[in-house]
């Protein structure tokens, strides 16, 4: 009996909660402010755009009403099918197009410019510079570039007896020129991260590898490419993310065109809000390009745990 | 300890998930309940005009700064503060701030983010011809029927397709503000030394390319295919109706197809060019002020344009009568509205504003100074308009004709319409696609957005 009330006592007594609980809540209540935007401005468009995809809801007015999978029916069996896979095309045409600018260019300019010199890092100032130029800015002095009879490339291209071609407003050269400009702002961005990351790694592996007999290409490609593996990884991963949301360049250079061979899925999204005021079909499209984003990230995260060397 | 804290961030996070996907659920009807409120706005606004209320109702009281979007480039901005200036000092209430938008496409933009934001609407806005249907049938433009009605401002004196043009479903949700309409520049020192005349039927036209294409050495004749309202009249005059009074699509019929294939046929021969893509338009003027190509198909409104920059005379002839006989032509350029959005005092300023945009006095400004079309019947007979005709002979082409100016055809889902039109178009015309299939297709595609828009 005595026990009992002993116990009871002890159970009066015992806190509300623990430090263990003490300390769990204090880390929410840091974590909180974060996740309360996430959740605002992250998660809640995500569901809203979802329930969009679900409406019939023309841009231009107030009221919608839920049409069930019927977008998604039309994005799948309907009209919008054709256009769906289009832009998934050109979309992962346009990104290998820039992942092997970025990643291939990147290296082989990181290989070439990587000499701590005066000159050469004035080179690499040139080099990075056009990632600086605003890609509006950069997209209007491609516009001219490109332009089919007063471009400059097109007069440069007549000293090859090459004539006139039409860049911008031919199916087979549009995307490329796009690419061009694309190209021209990011094998910079790429140089440098290498370089940054070629500065990292050891030089007493490439020393062991001389006494063994290595030769400069057996060394890159047994020491440098390997242990460049995360750059690439963090550069695969970071440049497909963003070369999948292109826009902008296309929107000045080619609005899409010409029928639709530059059409890329952001410009489709835009097409339907924008031109059409379809937001119902912008946002089915928007979560479908959603969800192969992060198809895509997780597969390339997975196989990169397998393929990646850490140790530099 | 980690792993707890993690398991616990999780659910929170999936907690707020489902949370903001019911509370953005919860408004399964009828949309959000700022969406309701304009609802019944918009219903209120409704029943007022069927009221008609009267002219008081419509007055500004108070001290108010307005803003007025349109798509006047620099050139014209000299004009556009002249015009804004006279407002502002022709009366004491209210202010009117002038924004260049960009083109009309980014002023669409512009005007529908802020329409859905239900924020930062100008008190004014002007509107591509394109667009009444869709911001009439929305009701994102005021109806400004009872506005007339209780002020008594004369529109019976704007050209009857003007007017039109800017109704929809019978409301006057716009008035007539910079038209145009479509035209053929041609290089007129060229014709007369080659002895060439724009034909007034299409059955000549084919002989006319010929002469043309021999006297540039190239192109005879450019035909915009960046928009489809530079072509969809060859098929109106026709007889193609485009969008049939059942709400399906005819340009799989053989009067269109026969249209298609011509069209087809000349851009093949080399002798015409369809223009579409970047800078298509620039490219074409230039080609033209270069004495490279010999006509082109352009807006009315451009004409000041042509003649500054070429250094030979500028012609100017109306489109080539059908196989039919007709020679319609439709209305182009922009109409100026009120977005039913705003505050009534706003909308009170912003109506006494457009009633001095549209008006009379200032009708002649805007034709002189931009090249659109006088929209006012009356000012044809006054001495200003006398004077504009001297100034501009070549006007004379459109005001012979100017009651053939209709209005646009006006259907919620025309821009989507307009767009699929347009890149097939572009496929036959640049690409060689084949003319008869690509059409086949293309109807089938229209007829789906026409059923999904009319549902």
């Amino acid at each position: 009996m005595q026990t009992t009330k002993k116990q009871g006592a002890a159970a009066e007594k015992k806190p509300l909660l623990t430090n263990r609980q003490k300390s769990h809540l204090g880390d929410f209540a840091c974590v909180l402010p974060a996740l309360a935007l996430l959740a605002v401005f992250t998660y809640y468009p995500i569901c809203k755009l979802f329930q969009i995809s679900l409406t019939d809801w023309n841009l231009l007015n107030d009221t919608w009403n839920f049409v069930g999978l019927k977008n998604w029916d039309w994005l799948f069996n309907g009209s919008g099918a054709k256009y769906l896979w289009n832009s998934l095309k050109v979309t992962f045409i346009y990104s290998m197009g820039e992942l092997l600018v970025t990643i291939v260019g990147g290296m082989l300019f990181a290989l070439l410019f990587n000499r701590m010199t005066r000159s050469f890092s004035f080179m690499r100032a040139i080099v990075f510079m056009p990632k600086y130029v605003a890609m509006s800015s950069a997209a209007v002095i491609f516009l001219w570039i490109l332009n089919t009879d007063y471009g400059v490339l097109n007069y440069l291209l007549q000293f090859l007896n090459i004539g006139p071609v039409d860049w911008l407003n031919q199916k087979s050269t549009a995307l490329p020129s796009v690419l061009m400009l694309t190209g021209w702002r990011v094998i910079g961005y790429g140089m440098m991260i290498y370089l940054s990351a070629m500065q990292g790694i050891s030089k007493d592996y490439y020393e062991a590898a001389a006494l063994d007999g290595a030769s400069p290409v057996q060394s890159f490609f047994r020491i440098t490419l390997p242990l460049l593996s995360p750059t690439t990884l963090f550069l695969l991963i970071t440049t497909f993310l963003s070369s999948m949301k292109v826009f902008q360049s296309v929107d000045i250079l080619t609005s899409g065109g010409p029928s639709r061979s530059t059409e890329v899925f952001v410009y489709l999204i835009y097409r339907y809000a924008m031109v059409d005021f379809r937001m119902d079909r912008a946002a089915t499209a928007a979560v479908m390009f959603f969800l192969i984003l992060l198809v895509v990230t997780v597969l390339t995260m997975k196989i990169s745990n397998r393929t990646v060397t850490y140790d530099s | 300890m980690k792993k707890k804290t993690a398991r616990i961030s999780a659910t929170l996070l999936a907690g707020t998930m489902i949370c903001s996907l019911l509370a953005g659920c919860s408004g399964s009807t009828g949309g959000s309940t700022a969406s309701s409120e304009a609802a019944s706005s918009e219903a209120a606004s409704s029943a007022a005009s069927e009221e008609a209320p009267a002219a008081g109702e419509y007055e500004v009281t108070a001290p108010i700064t307005i803003k007025w979007w349109h798509a006047m480039e620099d050139q014209y901005s000299g004009l556009v503060d002249e015009v804004v200036k006279g407002f502002n000092e022709s009366q004491d209430l209210i202010t009117v701030e002038a924004e260049y938008m960009g083109a009309y496409k980014d002023v669409n933009e512009a005007l529908v983010a802020a329409n859905a934001a239900g924020s930062g609407l100008p008190a004014v806005v002007v509107a591509n011809t394109d667009y009444v249907a869709a911001y009439g049938e929305s009701g994102l433009y005021e109806d400004l029927t009872p506005y007339i009605a209780a002020t008594g401002y004369d529109v019976d004196d704007f050209a009857d397709g003007l007017l039109v043009s800017a109704q929809y479903d019978g409301k006057q949700v716009a008035l007539p503000f910079l038209h145009s309409t479509q035209v053929i520049y041609y290089n007129k020192t060229m014709a007369d030394a080659n002895n060439i005349t724009v034909p007034t039927v299409i059955t000549d036209m084919d002989a006319f390319l010929d002469e043309a294409s021999k006297a540039t050495g190239g192109v005879a004749l450019s035909i915009p295919g960046w928009d489809q309202w530079y072509f969809e009249t060859l098929y109106l005059n026709e007889g193609v109706k485009i969008i049939t009074d059942d709400n399906t699509c005819d340009l799989d019929s053989d009067a269109a197809l026969a249209v298609t294939q011509k069209l087809q046929d000349w851009c093949k021969s080399g002798k015409a060019m369809w223009c579409f893509g970047t800078d298509a338009s620039a490219n074409m003027r230039q080609s033209f002020y270069d004495g490279k190509t010999f006509a082109v198909m352009h807006t009315s409104s451009l004409y000041n344009n042509y003649v500054d920059k070429c250094d030979f005379e500028v012609g100017m002839a109306w489109y080539p009568a059908s196989t039919t006989g007709s020679k319609n032509s439709e209305v182009g350029g922009c109409v100026v509205g009120i977005p039913s959005k705003n505050d009534q005092q706003t909308k009170n300023a912003a109506w006494a504003f457009l009633q001095y945009l549209a008006g009379k006095d200032v009708n002649m400004k805007w034709a002189e100074g931009t090249g659109y079309l006088p929209t006012r019947k009356s000012v044809l007979e006054t001495d200003e308009g006398k004077a504009f005709l001297e100034e501009k002979p070549a006007f004379q082409c459109i005001f012979d004709n100017l009651d053939l100016v209709n209005p646009r055809i006006q259907n919620a889902a025309w821009s989507e319409l307009a767009t699929t039109w347009k890149n097939y178009m572009n496929e036959i015309m640049g690409e060689g696609a084949d003319a008869v299939q690509s059409s086949k297709d293309m109807v089938v595609e229209i007829n789906e957005i026409l059923e999904d828009s009319a549902s």
